[in-house]
């Protein structure tokens, strides 16, 4: 009974020896040999795996740019300068600071705004819908509705707003990795800079239709009157195929365009006060004045 | 003759051919038309004339805008009222040629009698030069342009057999058919000329068992006529036997490779009403600018439907409007049949050569199902006319696993919609494997330019 | 004319065969075995079944409403089929708690874990049946005295004809059985009673092309196969094919749960594949294990195998070597 008991104990101890060994010697012969700033540069990243940098997640990104001379082609969007600071301090390299940015839904064909001439069965995917046709409305670059966007977006940023049917960002949330952008077959979200406190202008609409056309498909629709592009002052705004769109490098918050956009397709965000429409025309016009009178007076 | 059928997989639906008695009426044509300049598969057409102009019926509007590419011609005359985008059937903005109509007067040079021509001519590059003049393309779905296809590339094998498809496997259209029994003698005439052009393979007119009035109509006009390489060949009733891989499986029990063309094993496939628009081209010099359609559906009594020789550029409203209105039970509007037509998004959209039908569906029908969990059936591969298991490559799609996907050939599904019309579960199959398919698709080409970009950097 | 018409891809209209309408016709092809067993044990058996199925279908809808929060799927009478099958591998007259087990192991271990309908390994009345089996031998081998309304049984109280093989020996337990014996009856469960009854309900599914045949004409051949060379070996230690074939679990399991689409393989090859790999477990079995039947066994042993016989065999494709 006991020599049965203590053999017993002899051979499992015995076994779990030599498998022990035999894997350390298995680790030892298939070891791969790593530089050691990658595992350094891999945990300040966010491991979020969300290839917003271009490159197959956090551990490709820490592999590349220890290889790389630079830090030219390497950013994390979703850590942003902080992160960067940290991975060049690893490296001993230098990167300039970025602006944070924020992913922008430039459609606001809201359920009320663009009447539906069809509706969509099958697979809920936009992907799919457009390559079916193009819209359960009469504005073929609108937004599909069917939350490509929201199903890439690994933040949990974006959602659906079931009164609109369509996409909201989450500000605090949003990384700025660029998924949704890619995700979007009409191609209507776009990273632009936060800006100061969040303030930002965006012309929310992508209809590149003539003016009459647009306007029917979309009550919110741009119908490229070019009244934005006159009024700017800072050169900010280009009229392009029927539509206007703001140069976020240029603009510089005035919400002139905002106020004489006769289509409302123009809105500016997180400003503190809401905009005084007429003040803003006042401002405009007693502009034009002056510029009248020095033209005049220079005859 | 014995019945065949091709042997991998197809379905059984009902073939609610309900407009099958009813002769081919002539639509007047309206005030206003707009020909679309993508009326055929590859690069859109190029107008050659300017708003203003005065055209006649015939007339050359607009050129081929590539190697494949076809002409478009005026379907009435009167003046050019504008050039610019409309929206076609799914919605998306399409460049159009707008033409006020001031009458039905024909250009110089066509034959508009009725009387037929047997004899035909001898010169091979004549004939190939007309077709491609008359701007004719393939009708049976695809448009592809006619002449490119009955002038093989150099170094392809000789055809062997010409496969003229009248299967028409679509339920519910009857157009084809229709064709068969009203004008059998210029479809043979048109199949014997592309016979010439290839060179002489023996010629197969493929039909449907469940269409004997045109098998017999045709092998009566082919007994008259007295071609003698050439046979009317039956078929046993299986959708898609109208699909070119399956027709040639069908006839000649030879499979066409992966990403090869039919000529590869020697086959070449033209539809019925594809030959008629040969015949007229080659012995009348007329152009195609009319095609046979069938307005017809489950919402629709029988002696509401009818089978149509529209032109080009009518818009879809003005048919459906002549021919009694679009009815309050249809749900979905469909161009081309149930299985592989396309819905149509916008009603007013224009006639192109390729329409086929205005296919009224009621909810009850065309609804999707709500999908619930796969039950690993294997109706779905079974179905799958070309061997693929639609169930895994809808998984692998949802994965994200492309290699998989290319692996499992998902590149040589035809979107037949075998899979998704036979699934119980209602699983939207074919939704997800087509994009599965573009996706691969899109990789295959990229790396195939990938690929000739090095080798020209070797070259260099 | 409607204000939006519908748009999606195609094909426009759907084959009339939803997931619904096939359990509804395996429902209907285990009706003829239903009623026979219910002449032959009478009330006592409808009530078995009655409270199979309804505990099926109870524990289902509540494991998908408050575990799993997805809308119901008994809607789809899988629940209702895998109730009746549970109850068909059950003697007439067990006690209700013990059925009560067996729903909880069919739809609740077997089904549910896995994700529900489409998701499990196994396929769930054999598992429920086999756990019962070992759990409670004596409650699961106990056949009742035919009380119902046909009294022309050659009642073996107690104990089957392959609990008589290990009892009298081979060559006399194979005398007990002949060709009639399809059309008479055989002591057993309700699934096991009329073989005829059985094979009714399965062409009706092969008619309908609900399942194909290929899967049970695999098994039956393999059976009959395994038993004559054995049989001609030694008649004195192995029963014959005709024997085998008629008697235990395997005309219900090579006709309705080895056809189970979940549990079994796709493709046609597949399938005589699986089920030469039942036939030749449930021989072996038969032959040379503890246990009298080992139908159940051998089904689960070769599910197991599915997603390997899937992998092996595949479709033909098109234009493909």
């Amino acid at each position: 009974m006991n020599s049965t008991l203590i053999l017993t104990i002899v051979i499992l101890a015995g076994l779990g020896l030599i498998l022990a060994l035999l894997l350390y010697f298995v680790a030892q012969k298939f070891k791969v040999e790593e530089d050691p700033r990658v595992g350094k540069v891999e945990e300040c990243l966010p491991g979020a795996n969300c290839g917003g940098c271009g490159f197959a997640g956090c551990h490709d990104f820490a592999v590349t740019s220890c290889a790389a001379p630079d830090l030219s082609r390497h950013y994390c969007p979703v850590g942003g300068d902080p992160v960067m600071q940290q991975v060049a301090a690893i490296l001993g390299y230098k990167v300039e600071a970025k602006a944070p940015q924020v992913a922008v839904v430039r459609c606001n064909g809201t359920c009320t705004a663009r009447p539906r001439t069809n509706t969509y069965q099958g697979v809920q995917s936009c992907k799919a819908k457009a390559w079916l046709y193009a819209g359960d409305t009469a504005c073929q670059f609108g937004c599909l509705g069917c939350g490509d966007c929201v199903a890439a977006c690994k933040f949990g940023a974006l959602s659906m707003d079931p009164q609109t049917g369509l996409p909201v960002v989450d500000q605090e949330k949003c990384t700025a990795c660029g998924a949704c952008t890619g995700a979007c077959p009409k191609n209507l979200i776009e990273l632009r800079a936060k800006g100061p406190r969040g303030m930002r202008m965006v012309v929310v609409c992508r209809n590149q239709d003539k003016g009459p056309v647009a306007k029917k498909a979309c009550a919110n629709a741009c119908i490229g009157c070019g009244l934005c592009v006159k009024t700017c002052t800072h050169d900010a705004i280009v009229l392009e195929n029927n539509l206007a769109y703001i140069d976020f490098t240029k603009c510089k918050l005035c919400r002139e365009c905002e106020a004489v956009c006769p289509a409302g397709s123009i809105i500016g965000v997180n400003f503190p006060k809401p905009l005084d429409k007429e003040a803003v025309k006042a401002r405009i016009a007693a502009r034009k004045a002056a510029a009248a009178a020095v033209k005049e007076e220079s005859k | 003759m014995k019945k065949i059928t091709f042997s991998i997989g197809g379905v059984h639906p009902n073939d609610c051919k309900l407009a099958a008695d009813r002769p081919i009426e002539v639509l007047p044509i309206p005030e206003t038309l707009y020909v679309s300049m993508a009326q055929h598969l590859g690069a859109p057409a190029k107008p050659v004339v300017s708003v203003g102009d005065k055209v006649k019926t015939g007339q050359v509007i607009a050129e081929p805008g590539g190697f494949i590419s076809a002409f478009v011609h005026s379907p009435a005359s009167g003046t050019v009222k504008s050039i610019a985008p409309r929206a076609d059937l799914a919605g998306r903005m399409v460049p159009h040629i707008e033409i006020a109509v001031e009458g039905d007067e024909w250009a110089e040079g066509i034959d508009t009698s009725d009387a037929l021509i047997a004899e035909i001519p001898e010169d091979r590059a004549m004939m190939l030069e007309r077709i491609k003049n008359c701007g004719v393309v393939g009708l049976g779905g695809a448009t592809f342009p006619t002449h490119v296809k009955l002038n093989p590339a150099p170094g392809s094998p000789a055809a062997e057999a010409l496969l003229i498809n009248g299967a028409e496997c679509e339920p519910f259209l009857t157009s084809d058919y229709r064709l068969m029994l009203e004008s059998p003698k210029p479809i043979l005439i048109g199949a014997s000329i592309m016979q010439k052009i290839l060179g002489g393979p023996k010629c197969y007119i493929c039909i449907e068992d469940n269409k004997p009035q045109a098998i017999k109509v045709m092998g009566e006009a082919l007994e008259e006529l007295g071609f003698s390489n050439m046979v009317v060949q039956p078929l046993l009733k299986k959708y898609p036997q109208g699909g070119e891989k399956q027709l040639i499986q069908a006839v000649m029990r030879r499979e066409v490779g992966s990403g090869a063309l039919p000529i590869s094993v020697g086959a070449v496939v033209q539809n019925v009403s594809t030959a008629f628009a040969v015949y007229e081209a080659v012995q009348k010099n007329k152009p195609l600018i009319t095609n046979v359609l069938t307005v017809t559906g489950d919402c629709l009594p029988v002696e509401k439907q009818h089978n149509y020789r529209f032109r080009i550029g009518m818009p879809l409203s003005y048919i459906a409007s002549y021919a009694g209105g679009i009815p309050t039970e249809a749900a979905k509007i469909v161009s081309g049949g149930p299985m592989m037509g396309r819905a149509i998004a916008n009603i007013e959209a224009a006639a192109v050569k390729g329409s086929s039908s205005l296919l009224y569906l009621k909810e009850s029908t065309t609804r999707r199902w709500t999908e619930s969990a796969c039950i690993r059936c294997g109706r779905c591969s079974e179905a799958c006319p070309m061997g693929l298991e639609p169930f895994l490559l809808n998984r692998l799609y949802k994965g994200g696993l492309t290699d998989e996907l290319e692996k499992n050939a998902v590149q040589d599904c035809i979107e037949c919609g075998c899979c998704l019309y036979s699934c119980p579960a209602g699983i939207p199959l074919l939704d997800n494997v087509r994009q599965a398919k573009l996706q691969v698709m899109g990789i295959i080409r990229a790396r195939a330019a990938a690929a000739k970009a090095a080798a020209g950097q070797a070259n260099k | 004319m409607a204000e939006s018409y519908i748009v999606s891809g195609n094909p426009h209209w759907h084959a009339p065969v939803s997931t619904k309408r096939l359990m509804l016709d395996v429902i209907i092809a285990l009706c003829p075995a239903v009623i026979v067993s219910f002449l032959y044990y009478g009330w006592s058996e409808i009530l078995v079944m009655a409270e199979s199925i309804a505990f099926c279908v109870l524990l289902e809808w509540a494991i998908t409403r408050f575990l799993m929060k997805k809308p119901s799927t008994i809607g789809d009478l899988s629940a209702v089929v895998t109730g009746m099958l549970l109850a068909m591998n059950l003697p007439s007259g067990i006690s209700w708690w013990i059925v009560l087990i067996g729903a909880v192991v069919s739809i609740g271990v077997a089904k549910m874990t896995f994700g529900g309908l489409g998701q499990n390994i196994f396929n769930p009345a054999i598992t429920g049946r086999v756990f019962l089996l070992v759990s409670f031998p004596a409650q699961m081998t106990t056949w009742p005295v035919p009380s119902g309304f046909i009294h022309n049984v050659d009642a073996f109280s107690g104990a089957t004809l392959l609990q008589q093989v290990k009892i009298l020996g081979a060559a006399d337990a194979d005398a007990l059985v002949s060709l009639q014996t399809l059309f008479t009856n055989i002591g057993g469960s309700a699934g096991e009673i009329s073989a005829i009854a059985l094979l009714a309900g399965w062409l009706y599914l092969v008619c309908r092309r609900v399942i194909k045949p290929w899967i049970t004409l695999s098994i039956f051949a393999t059976v009959a196969c395994v038993a004559a060379v054995f049989h001609a070996v030694n008649p004195e230690l192995y029963t014959g094919a005709l024997f085998n074939l008629l008697t235990g679990g395997v005309v219900l399991g090579a006709c309705f749960m080895a056809t189970d689409y979940v549990t079994s393989p796709m493709s046609t090859w597949g399938g005589v594949v699986f089920g030469f790999g039942i036939g030749f477990i449930l021989m072996m079995i038969r032959y040379f294990g503890s246990y009298p039947e080992g139908m159940s066994f051998a089904i689960l042993l070769m599910n197991m195998a599915v997603p390997l016989i899937n992998m092996a065999f595949h479709q033909k494709k098109y234009g493909r070597k």
